[in-house]
């Protein structure tokens, strides 16, 4: 239904208000889902993002959405009028976090262009039986029911003529200010809030959803509506409610002939509100505390306490001081920054400049204030790029919660260090990783309840994720106090499985057997469940967060639990690296790659007949890449004692490599090679040097691995 | 869905102005022309960086403001002897579709306007005579001399598999 819509920006709008919505539905149920029940405030908040949510998507006309919202809302509106103290508290969050799923199921259809065409009934059932016992329950103690929820649904779009003796008529016409853009959709936010109140509406121009350019018309006319309801004119005023850039309302009685006739000349005496004028407009203020009649909270009962607090916040966003900036131009700010850094040095470094004898010292003063902030801009441009890891953490809560119940563990998960932050590029890539480690803890890793219980421990189990900064990388640690892993059956695991060939347990320490389960085809847990088991996963781990520039490691105590750690590096953008010169081209090696750097002599240098070579260094032999004839570069130089070998070291595996000459250590800001060039192995990346050249990036897994295929 | 509407207007727009409009440069003895929408700017020729292990015709890659973009040399795309670059060598940058290339010309020649009947197809005979004619969609007489048109989507693709198809019937396994 939502195609009947032109306007992109409001689809936009409405998906990123609504993901915003149920991160915080979220994040409320999961924080008060070990409590007894929800708190008036947790009520409160889940019961206003439902209404928001019914509202938004009746707008949208996402029929499916605004029922299941509107059937969870009136869960809470129940429970927020009659304080029922027999909810079964576990089931109202599973009720919940199934609608926030069934939710975002939709939008991301919506936002992939399909229709959201799942099924709500199942849902909506399932929720009216719920409530249906709990309302039971309290009739049964003799208490009050509450009055029934009685709301107009939004997908009725016209509401057919009741044709009551006591109903009135208004003209209602209203009037924007000049700027105000998308008057169309302010029109029919006014027409939405009435309807709520009204028995019959029809407005002119009549096609203020399907065409844009009604917008203009309304502009320059006025917005007019005819309106038939029970209620005062006040009461209208009041549904129509006050927005940005309205400038006045007039409301004007009519007669049922005059409203059956449809549009005319305007009455003579309207009164009109100046919403402009600002002691009108502090007069008009008590009235809005009236009960709104377009709440229907409102509508049948006295405003209570409670009810304010909803109706009062519903504009609070929890993230109002971000905004959201597309990616691509944060990367285009960093291009540019990046393009600054090295213009500045072409100034600062001049050649101009080194002219004996020049007297340079007020230049040096303003260059260095120059280079203070290009460097302060940089810095900000990375932040900027920063994420705290709070909201991939949140979705391993409820990752520990859906799969702990329907494992029937009972496990608590302490977090640890949430506002670390990481760069948002790498969030994306240690998400998926980062929730099949925390599922293999509580499927594998934590003990059914007898068990614990037989082991001596705690029945609750615990999973505890950290996150940390240190040295330049980020720790992110998933840490259970379960079972433990088991070196015996790892060993035999991966012998059977023919992993490691025939070597004996004594040849491996304790960390490369742990390491066996990240192997591809590997997988301990006999039975495969609906969350593991299917030996397809830790590899799959592993590689996401090599590709990242991390490594996972392995620890754990047999019984007592075991800890996986994810080392993964701040920024992708960034590193520090080493460039070199090979003929006439440069490459860049990152310096944490580095082990050392050698001037090797003929006679350390082996070779095989088949021309291959190595090099003896300290008693040990390193396999010997010699970049020139790898890549083909012409005028480098051949002769061994001439140029320079590095030694570079990537997980555990050594490797030579000859080059001309070192260049500088330097911080390179990491661009990927344009895939119009096909992937070269080996290589990973390019960068900028400060002359404005190009350098090749380095990849040593793939220069070991180019190796060792040969 | 506006957003696209948007894109259409725009499209509109240029074509508009820069309909039958194509950038002429000259390649040995013969001039190319290629439709002035794909180009993006034209810039001297500047320190290429070599990428090894790619296709001959891929130079390297230059950059542009902070832009890291490829460059082909058409010269040896179109299968013509490499030269040395001159002072009068230039880049034309192009962006088809979300693909932007460096073109490294021997020369720019300038902008034509070609009537869009007047565009002479190419005779299928050449096919198989001429290795370059799979990238000219046409031809066009203007001031008496002959441009080629190209086709800059064939000119970047890597279609060396089909090159490779349609050359072995004429003998011309050129390259494995």
């Amino acid at each position: 239904m939502g195609e009947d819509f032109n306007t992109d920006s409001m689809l936009d709008m409405f998906l990123y208000e609504s993901e915003q919505l149920l991160e915080t539905l979220d994040s409320t149920v999961l924080e008060k889902k070990d409590e007894e029940c929800f708190d008036e405030e947790s009520i409160n908040e889940i019961f206003r993002v439902m209404h928001t949510i019914k509202g938004s998507s009746g707008i949208m006309m996402y029929e499916n959405i605004t029922k299941v919202s509107h059937k969870l809302e009136d869960v809470f509106y129940y429970l927020r009028e009659s304080h029922p103290d027999n909810v079964p508290h576990l089931e109202l969050v599973d009720h919940v976090l199934e609608v926030s799923d069934f939710i975002t199921g939709e939008l991301e259809k919506i936002k992939s262009g399909d229709t959201p065409d799942g099924d709500e009934s199942k849902l909506v059932d399932e929720i009216d039986k719920f409530l249906t016992k709990v309302k039971t329950g309290i009739s049964q103690k003799g208490e009050e029911l509450p009055p029934e929820n009685t709301y107009v649904e939004p997908e009725q779009f016209y509401i057919a003529p009741t044709g009551s003796e006591s109903s009135k008529y208004y003209k209602v016409s209203i009037y924007w200010r000049s700027d105000t853009q998308m008057c169309n959709i302010r029109a029919y936010t006014a027409v939405y809030a009435l309807k709520e109140v009204a028995e019959d509406i029809q407005y002119i121009p009549d096609d203020i959803i399907s065409n844009e350019a009604s917008g203009d018309v309304i502009l320059e006319d006025g917005f007019h509506m005819l309106v038939q309801c029970q209620c005062s004119r006040d009461e209208v005023i009041a549904a129509i409610g006050e927005t940005s850039g309205m400038e006045r309302v007039e409301v004007n009685d009519c007669t049922k002939q005059e409203f059956e006739l449809g549009f005319h000349e305007p009455e003579d005496h309207p009164i009109i509100i100046e919403l402009d004028d600002k002691e009108k407009a502090q007069e008009k203020k008590p009235e809005k505390k009236e009960p709104a009649p377009g709440d229907y909270v409102i509508k049948n009962k006295e405003a209570g306490k409670s009810k304010k607090l909803a109706k009062n916040q519903p504009k609070q966003q929890p993230k109002q001081t971000y905004i959201s900036v597309n990616v691509d131009k944060l990367d285009s700010l960093m291009d540019m920054i990046g393009e600054l850094v090295i213009s500045e040095a072409t100034v600062l470094q001049n050649p101009d400049l080194k002219v004996p004898g020049l007297e340079l010292s007020n230049f040096q003063k303003s260059a260095s204030q120059l280079s203070k902030i290009t460097t302060e801009l940089q810095d900000v441009i990375m932040s900027m790029r920063m994420m705290p890891l709070t909201n991939t953490f949140q979705k391993m809560n409820r990752i520990v919660f859906d799969v702990s119940r329907k494992l029937g563990k009972d496990i608590e998960l302490e977090v640890i260090g949430e506002n670390t932050e990481v760069d948002k590029n790498i969030i994306e890539h240690i998400s998926d990783p980062l929730m099949h480690l925390v599922r293999n803890s509580v499927d594998h890793g934590i003990e059914s309840k007898e068990e614990r219980i037989a082991a001596g421990k705690n029945p609750k189990g615990k999973i505890t994720l950290e996150a940390k900064n240190e040295g330049g990388k980020v720790y992110i640690i998933v840490r259970d106090d379960g079972k433990g892993l088991n070196k015996e059956k790892l060993y035999e695991k991966a012998r059977n499985n023919g992993l490691i060939g025939n070597r004996a347990m004594s040849e491996f320490t304790e960390k490369e057997i742990y390491q066996f389960i990240t192997f591809a085809g590997f997988s301990t847990k006999e039975q495969v469940t609906e969350y593991s088991g299917r030996g397809v996963g830790m590899d799959v781990v592993v590689k996401n967060i090599q590709a990242v520039g991390g490594n996972l490691e392995i620890d754990s105590v047999e019984g007592g639990g075991s800890e996986m750690t994810m080392k993964i590096p701040l920024t992708l953008a960034i590193i520090n690296g080493i460039v070199m010169q090979v003929g006439n081209s440069t490459f860049v090696v990152e310096t944490n790659d580095i082990k050392e750097f050698v001037r090797v002599t003929k006679d350390m240098l082996v070779k095989e007949p088949d021309g291959e070579e190595y090099i003896m260094l300290r008693e040990e032999c390193y396999p010997f890449i010699r970049l020139n004839r790898r890549y083909h570069l012409d005028d480098s130089i051949a002769e061994i004692e001439e140029g320079i070998v590095v030694v570079l070291e990537h997980e555990n595996k050594n490797v030579c490599v000859f080059i001309d000459q070192l260049i500088a250590e330097q911080e390179i800001v990491v661009k990927p090679i344009p895939s119009y060039i096909k992937k070269v192995q080996g290589l990973s990346g390019c960068t900028q040097l400060g002359d404005g050249s190009i350098a090749l990036i380095l990849d040593i897994a793939g220069l070991i691995a180019g190796e060792e295929k040969k | 869905m506006s957003e696209e509407l948007d894109l259409m207007d725009d499209l509109d727009g240029r074509e508009d102005t820069q309909k039958g409009m194509f950038m002429t440069f000259q390649i040995a003895d013969e001039c190319y022309g290629i439709a002035i929408t794909y180009v993006q700017e034209i810039v001297g020729i500047q320190s290429i960086t070599a990428v090894p292990e790619t296709e001959d015709y891929i130079r390297g890659l230059i950059n542009i403001r902070g832009k890291i973009i490829p460059v082909i040399d058409v010269r040896v795309r179109l299968k013509q002897e490499p030269r040395e670059y001159t002072d009068r060598t230039c880049i034309i940058v192009i962006g088809v579709k979300s693909t932007v290339v460096g073109l490294i010309v021997d020369e720019i020649a300038g902008v034509i306007t070609v009537n869009e009947k007047e565009i002479i197809l190419p005779p299928s005979l050449s096919q198989s005579t001429a290795g370059n004619s799979k990238y000219v969609f046409g031809l066009s007489r203007v001031d008496n001399e002959v441009k080629l048109l190209l086709d800059p989507e064939k000119l970047i693709r890597d279609e060396d598999v089909e090159a490779f198809e349609d050359a072995a019937p004429a003998g011309e396994i050129a390259e494995a």
